[in-house]
């Protein structure tokens, strides 16, 4: 093997039991390249596939082509976005060989990554050289429209001091900061309040830049609105029209801080990815401003084109052409839109878009739903924000479910032997073992958790809490724990009691875990509130684990936010409550602020989004066999222990062919925002896609209300009633003469 | 699912009273091993529908000699108990369907697995 291989990449001396490895993981490449179109050729050629190295799994175009010249001229580099490989051409077939015998098998180091490159030889590749695509029409950037000094006078011309929010609520929203000047942007109706104009005007500071636009001729009129919006990395704008009858034509953003790319769509489908300099500005006029929408999606990298003087190929440098793209990590920008209030109703040329014109005002996120009233309704409301989150979660879920509750526990242990038990909600199972002197029998809705149970090696089935398909009082006991709570309806809520009481014998009791209103309880806080140190402390439920001291309550958390942090819509300020029947989503970590609420999951780790890509319909259950082989797979995979830190950024080994076949045709899921993100493939440790974020509904008990609804079944009383780390528990038993 | 637990199982299709037992029709039978406690299985068997075990490990084909009805004093035939013990927890159909024996509605099973969900006009 030749020694003298570049800095990032290592020579290992290769074992029998390591090329045996090698040679498994190249058949599961040629698998996959052919899935995705690619056909290897047997024979040297001068262009290769570099499968690993690819934009899609966070390599860039720098380091994979640092370590490619090593090997020869290179001819041609292609990354295409997303994909995880890469194409090369050398100028003579040598050079390829020479890459195919160094770099086959190795490692790359990427950053903090490191990924296996597997190389094979093409016969052609397959650059689609795009026909440069145009800007919307109406749209005009300038780039260096102020110099370094000003930007700098600007950005610290701006107050955050006094705005509203309070900051530490910001920051664990990660929401990004917004302010206004002249007049007030409202996010509830998208629009200007132009009656009430602020006291703070546009800062004099930025009357410099607001002549020299005039100047340019990019804008006639001085505008006389302000919004500054901060973004941090990871932070983004969903896709919008700026509201045509609150602003004039033109509009204007000054990109300050760090650079960014925007994306507009056109209604037909068409996107054009803009990428937006430091310092540049950008001006959105007729069709632009008026049709399409922008929006920034929130990464933390965008795909932006190479800066590389010798780029190979297609040197033009914009986002338009896939030959020449690198990663580009982003930084804190600060954006100045300048707009100016129109006071006449819109007449523009695109009333299909326009407020004035009859359309609804933009961009509508999908309505947060309300209660239901009916027993359909509530069915729809608990399959899109209850079962099928669940389903997507599963495995995550089930990761953070592995504690039993000590009371619960406790109930369990105090059957007698040999007791017939039924546990209604049964999750991933976490009961189902306790006391293995019950016959123990768990279902549940959701058919993935369900499937974990049976790796467990317990017995459960798929079913509804509401229709148990046991026969009744063939249980000497069943357990609920943290179900009915999901039920949007009273009258389900009771229909899911009375079907536990219907499989009990007489004599038999029932136990009943539900989440609390009340959080704190005997000027005790739950965990669920005071634990801010736990890792994505937020997906944690009430009632995780053994109560501490006493705090004294800190009140409720000073955002009110009827928004999730992607759903930067609807910014509402503090005293502002949503009353109309809509349900608000719950801010992790604190008090509840209404009994109907939904409650916000991040799903961790990029890889667990493959389960969050099913599609929907039929394809569904086979496409979530493939991804959940994934998930169990990584565990078991006997990968070479050289390469298996880095193996997160693999995508061409064993485990991941299910992974691409899952991928490729994500679907949008209700009730989970990764609307923003592309359908992309893998990526490694999740930089390049954020954490999809699920609501899950729920309807929390007040003290007195579980035993309430107890009491309204007959022949049932109500044995032991309490309240346990958040959560309202009772246990009740069938009279015997039922 | 093992036949324990289809001896509690029950079709729960909307208008059906004649629902037990299920009907199995197995594609993919597999017995395991599984300690044999004779205090469990003593436990069970009087909470359990003995012809309905039966009717379903004969569907099985895995009936052995289990006897039609009960024997007296089952709790202290080691040998019994040891036939009932592996009709009612080794023997475990991975793939098939239940039907139910009023409405013909199938429940697949699935990896062991049944899914008993039912649609919305069936409930």
């Amino acid at each position: 093997m030749d020694a003298t291989v570049g800095n990032n990449v290592k020579p290992v001396r290769r074992s029998k039991e390591d090329k045996k490895v090698i040679r498994k993981q190249l058949k599961a490449s040629h698998t996959l390249l052919k899935h995705e179109g690619i056909s290897t050729a047997p024979q040297p050629t001068k262009s290769l596939v570099v499968a690993n190295g690819g934009l899609g799994n966070g390599v860039s175009r720098e380091e994979l082509s640092a370590a490619l010249k090593q090997m020869g001229e290179v001819d041609k580099l292609i990354m295409h976005p997303n994909k995880p490989y890469a194409f090369v051409t050398y100028r003579s077939e040598e050079s390829a060989r020479k890459a195919h015998i160094n770099l086959n098998g190795e490692k790359l180091q990427c950053g903090e990554n490191s990924v296996t490159l597997y190389l094979s030889y093409v016969d052609s590749v397959t650059c689609e050289e795009e026909a440069s695509v145009p800007l919307p029409e109406g749209l005009v950037l300038v780039e260096d429209f102020v110099c370094s000094e000003e930007e700098a006078l600007l950005l610290a011309a701006i107050d955050w001091s006094s705005t509203n929010t309070d900051v530490t609520a910001q920051k664990a929203l990660k929401h990004r900061r917004v302010k206004h000047y002249g007049f007030e942007f409202r996010y509830d109706n998208n629009n200007v309040d132009k009656d009430k104009p602020l006291s703070a005007g546009i800062p004099q500071e930025c009357l410099l830049v607001l002549e020299r636009c005039v100047k340019n001729q990019h804008i006639d009129i001085m505008p006389d609105q302000l919004t500054v919006n901060q973004y941090e990395s990871g932070q983004g704008i969903p896709p919008h029209v700026d509201t045509h009858s609150a602003f004039e034509d033109t509009i204007m953003s000054l990109s300050l801080g760090a650079k960014t790319v925007m994306e507009f769509r056109h209604p037909d489908g068409r996107l054009v990815a803009v990428v937006l300099p430091e310092r540049s500005l950008l001006v959105m006029k007729g069709e632009s401003r008026f049709l399409w929408t922008h929006g920034i999606t929130p990464r933390k990298f965008d795909m932006v084109p190479a800066c590389d003087p010798q780029s190979f190929g297609d040197t033009t440098p914009d986002l338009r052409t896939s030959s020449n793209l690198t990663l580009s990590k982003r930084g804190t920008r600060t954006s100045l839109t300048f707009r100016k209030i129109r006071n006449e109703p819109c007449r523009c040329a695109f009333p299909s878009a326009c407020d004035s014109q009859g359309a609804p005002p933009s961009p509508s996120p999908p309505p947060p739903p309300s209660l239901p009233c009916c027993h359909a309704d509530a069915a729809l409301l608990e399959e899109q924000y209850v079962h099928r989150v669940y389903d997507a979660i599963a495995s995550h879920f089930s990761s953070t479910r592995h504690s039993p509750w000590p009371r619960v526990c406790h109930f369990l242990c105090s059957l007698p032997p040999g007791s017939v038990l039924a546990d209604v909600g049964c999750g991933n199972g976490k009961y189902l073992g306790v006391n293995p002197e019950l016959s123990a029998v768990g279902c549940d809705r959701s058919s993935a958790l369900v499937q974990i149970c049976a790796e467990r090696g317990f017995q459960a089935f798929v079913s509804d809490a509401l229709s148990v398909p046991l026969r009744a009082a063939s249980c000497d006991a069943c357990i609920s724990i943290a179900v009915i709570h999901h039920f949007s309806t009273q009258e389900r809520r009771l229909a899911a009691v009375q079907e536990l009481v219907r499989l009990l014998k007489p004599g038999g009791r029932a136990l009943i875990y539900v989440w609390a209103f009340e959080q704190e309880y005997n000027k005790q806080r739950s965990k669920y509130l005071k634990d801010q140190n736990k890792e994505l402390p937020e997906n944690h439920n009430p009632a995780e684990n053994s109560p501490e001291e006493s705090q004294e309550p800190q009140g409720k958390s000073s955002v009110h936010s009827s928004s999730h942090s992607e759903d930067n819509y609807r910014t509402v300020d503090n005293n502002q409550h949503v009353t109309d029947g809509k349900l608000s989503v719950h801010t992790n970590r604190t008090a509840f602020e209404t009994k109907d609420l939904l409650v916000p999951w991040h799903l961790k780790d990029g890889k667990k989004r493959v389960e969050g890509d099913s599609g929907e319909g039929g394809k569904k259950d086979q496409q979530k066999e493939k991804s959940k082989k994934t998930s169990r797979s990584k565990a078991t995979l006997d990968c070479n222990p050289a390469t298996s830190p880095g193996f997160d950024s693999n995508m061409f080994s064993d485990s991941s062919l299910d992974t691409i076949a899952a991928t490729h045709s994500s679907k949008p899921i209700p009730g989970c925002d990764t609307s923003q993100t592309c359908s992309s493939a893998l990526k490694s440790e999740s930089e390049i896609i954020p954490a999809p974020v699920f609501h899950r509904y729920y309807h929390v008990f007040q003290q007195g209300e579980l035993e309430q609804l107890c009491a309204q079944q007959a022949g049932v009383t109500v044995q032991s009633s309490y309240h346990d780390q958040g959560n309202w528990c009772v246990i009740l038993e069938k009279a015997l003469n039922r | 699912m093992k036949l324990l637990t289809h001896n509690m199982l029950t079709s729960h299709v909307k208008g059906v009273t004649k629902g037990y037992p299920l009907l199995i029709k197995a594609t993919e039978v597999k017995v395991n091993e599984v300690e044999f406690n004779p205090q469990f299985v003593s436990r069970m068997i009087p909470k359990l529908e003995w012809s309905a075990l039966v009717q379903a490990a004969d569907e099985l084909g895995h009936r052995q000699d289990l006897p039609v009805e009960l024997v007296p004093e089952y709790e202290k035939n080691e040998e019994f108990l040891k036939k009932v013990h592996r009709v009612l927890l080794e023997v475990e159909v991975i793939e098939g369907c239940l039907r139910c024996p009023e409405s013909g509605r199938e429940f697949p099973i699935s990896r062991g697995i049944p899914n008993m969900l039912l649609n919305d006009d069936e409930v």
